[in-house]
């Protein structure tokens, strides 16, 4: 990131970028994005065929007529819409709480005057947090929500991926302000701008773009998630994910109606994702390369 | 992380004030009193419930405590060993095949170009997929009998293939799928950084008449290190926590082909019931873990300090 500030020189593009010559890049790139698409052209022809077709055996590559049977078997019973309410509930709640809190906490450490050991142990604290595997507090949490009638509630849901998003927007958003030019705060300083007033007022506004990256990736874990939400939900609280693995667990091979929750479940993030690509891959590159 | 902000640090211009470092407290507190209870809190109860036997499927069993008997079960049970050493092959595999595809992609796609963009709109979308939608779609297509890849495989005269019931091709099917799914992020990291070489650093190069090789060993490859490194630990680390993919495509099986680490951990507990055991199995995973980020984090550190 460091480099970045330096003048900027023409792209390494070619040098790189055609590194075992021209033919070879494009056969990359051409063959690549065959390998990508195809299983999402799979995915998303089943979701339109009709039940003959992606039963049958051989497989129908391109499907002879498309319909909507499964999406209105899909619409027409298994809730579907409040399993889409669910995720879209706990995914937005979760992100606008962790993105508050974890700016918050992310400009403290990165900015704040609370002693240079603080600021090592919690960044240490809330990286260690982001590697720790989910399933390491699944029982205890599984215990303490049975024990206050939250399972299969949003709001166990909501805490939960509250709980993972946090650290991810702290890590991101902490290499987002590590960036800002301390003259900045400085002029704010001298003007008598207080932290809280400094932060609210010109920091997070600038920071925008970091905002709006930890803030879809954020959207997205929680969105995707499946370990909690299996085993927090029950019925009245099932997320998308737990429905798509529903399939294959309670009711055998309908591949119809699979499709279509995937597509289902794709479609509103990915809109997201492309709206806001180029702040998004910028945070993702973020979390890599700063660290 | 900390150690770059050493040499700018503004202290000296900054006033002291007391103000500041209050609120500085109170920023952080919400995050660590909701960090502290939906996160500390578990694990340590997680530690607690190690040294006990309880059945979770008896609703008001009493947890018995047994000292370090759920501990000393590990090394008498075959099936960790088992999915110990799945967890490693597939996380090895998979990150290294990742690895090699995403930097090799990530060099092809290195530009600004408008063809570029739209090939990372298009590498964005299997790694924002959620991964248990990702599984079945893949366990479709690799389905024996009507599953597409058997039949396109069938063009170029392989016979049928019963990927998902036989533990070979199993294993060999989860770890596509995961490198499928995760290219597409290694190459969208790898391609950021590449982007922000110093791009005179090549040019010099390659008007002193260096072969692509050799920048590519030279310049390329050093300068990428610490990008690498913190790339392989991410998906490393991460690699270690698959769960959803498994789960839906295998759920550990054929017998016990498939079978990781968080799978068997969450079968203990939600599946045997045995929270006591789960609990430790998670403890130690947790530690193992938690050793394994800081390594990465001190090898990275040093990388830089290389360059």
């Amino acid at each position: 990131m460091k480099m970045k500030k330096q003048r900027k020189l023409p792209t390494p593009d070619n040098i790189i970028g055609n590194f075992a010559g021209r033919p070879v890049r494009v056969i990359l790139v051409v063959l690549s994005m065959i390998l990508i698409l195809f299983p999402l052209y799979w995915l998303l022809t089943s979701s339109f065929k009709v039940k003959a077709e992606y039963l049958a055996n051989p497989p129908v590559l391109f499907p002879s007529s498309l319909t909507l049977d499964s999406y209105e078997s899909v619409f027409g019973k298994d809730q579907l819409f409040n399993n889409f309410l669910n995720t879209m509930i706990v995914a937005a709640v979760s992100t606008i709480i962790s993105v508050l809190l974890g700016s918050m906490a992310a400009y403290s450490v990165a900015r704040g005057k609370i002693g240079k050991r603080a600021r090592k142990y919690f960044g240490l604290w809330f990286m260690i947090q982001k590697m720790y595997p989910a399933i390491a507090t699944a029982i205890p949490v599984y215990l303490v929500m049975r024990t206050l009638h939250l399972i299969d509630t949003r709001t166990a849901l909501i805490i939960m991926n509250t709980s993972f998003n946090l650290p991810l927007v702290i890590w991101l958003m902490m290499g987002f302000f590590e960036q800002l030019p301390y003259e900045l705060e400085e002029s704010a300083m001298l003007d008598g701008c207080g932290f809280t007033k400094r932060f609210f007022y010109i920091i997070f506004p600038i920071t925008k773009p970091g905002i709006i990256a930890s803030g879809i990736l954020a959207f997205i874990g929680a969105w995707n998630e499946f370990l909690f939400a299996v085993i927090l939900s029950v019925n009245k609280s099932k997320t998308l994910p737990v429905v798509i693995a529903g399939f294959i667990t309670d009711r055998g091979l309908e591949w119809g109606p699979m499709a279509v929750t995937a597509v289902i479940t794709l479609v509103p993030v990915l809109l997201i994702v492309w709206a806001a690509q180029k702040n998004f891959v910028q945070g993702l590159a973020m979390g890599a390369v700063k660290g | 992380m900390m150690k770059k902000n050493k040499g700018k640090n503004p202290a000296p211009v900054m006033h002291k004030s007391k103000g500041d470092k209050f609120a500085s407290w109170m920023f952080l507190t919400p995050t660590m009193i909701f960090l502290g209870i939906t996160a500390l809190l578990p694990l340590l109860y997680s530690l607690y419930l190690s040294f006990f036997r309880l059945k979770l499927n008896l609703p008001n069993a009493v947890p018995e405590f047994v000292g370090l008997q759920n501990y000393i079960k590990m090394f008498s049970d075959p099936a960790l060993l088992t999915s110990t050493k799945n967890t490693l092959f597939f996380a090895v595999i998979s990150v290294a095949l990742e690895l090699a595809i995403g930097m090799l992609l990530a060099m092809a796609l290195c530009s600004d170009k408008m063809w570029a963009r739209i090939c990372t709109s298009i590498f964005l979308i299997p790694m924002i997929m959620a991964p248990v939608a990702v599984g079945t779609l893949w366990r479709m297509m690799l389905d024996s009998t009507t599953g597409i890849i058997n039949y396109l495989l069938g063009f170029l005269g392989v016979p049928s293939i019963t990927w998902l019931s036989s533990p070979k091709t199993a294993m060999l099917a989860v770890i596509l799928v995961n490198v499928w799914q995760l290219v597409p992020w290694v190459t969208i990291i790898c391609a950021a950084g590449l982007k922000a070489l110093p791009g005179d650093c090549l040019e010099a190069a390659t008007v002193d008449g260096a072969t692509n090789g050799q920048i590519f060993r030279k310049i390329v490859l050093p300068m990428m290190s610490p990008v690498l490194t913190v790339v392989v630990m991410l998906r490393f680390v991460d690699a270690f926590k698959v769960f959803d993919t498994v789960y839906v495509m295998t759920n550990g099986g054929p017998g016990s082909a498939t079978e990781m680490l968080p799978n068997y951990i969450y079968k203990q507990g939600l599946k045997f019931f045995d929270a006591g055991y789960s609990a430790s199995l998670a403890i130690i995973f947790v530690v193992v873990m938690t050793l394994v980020t800081m390594g990465f984090l001190k090898l990275r550190d040093r990388m830089e300090e290389n360059i």
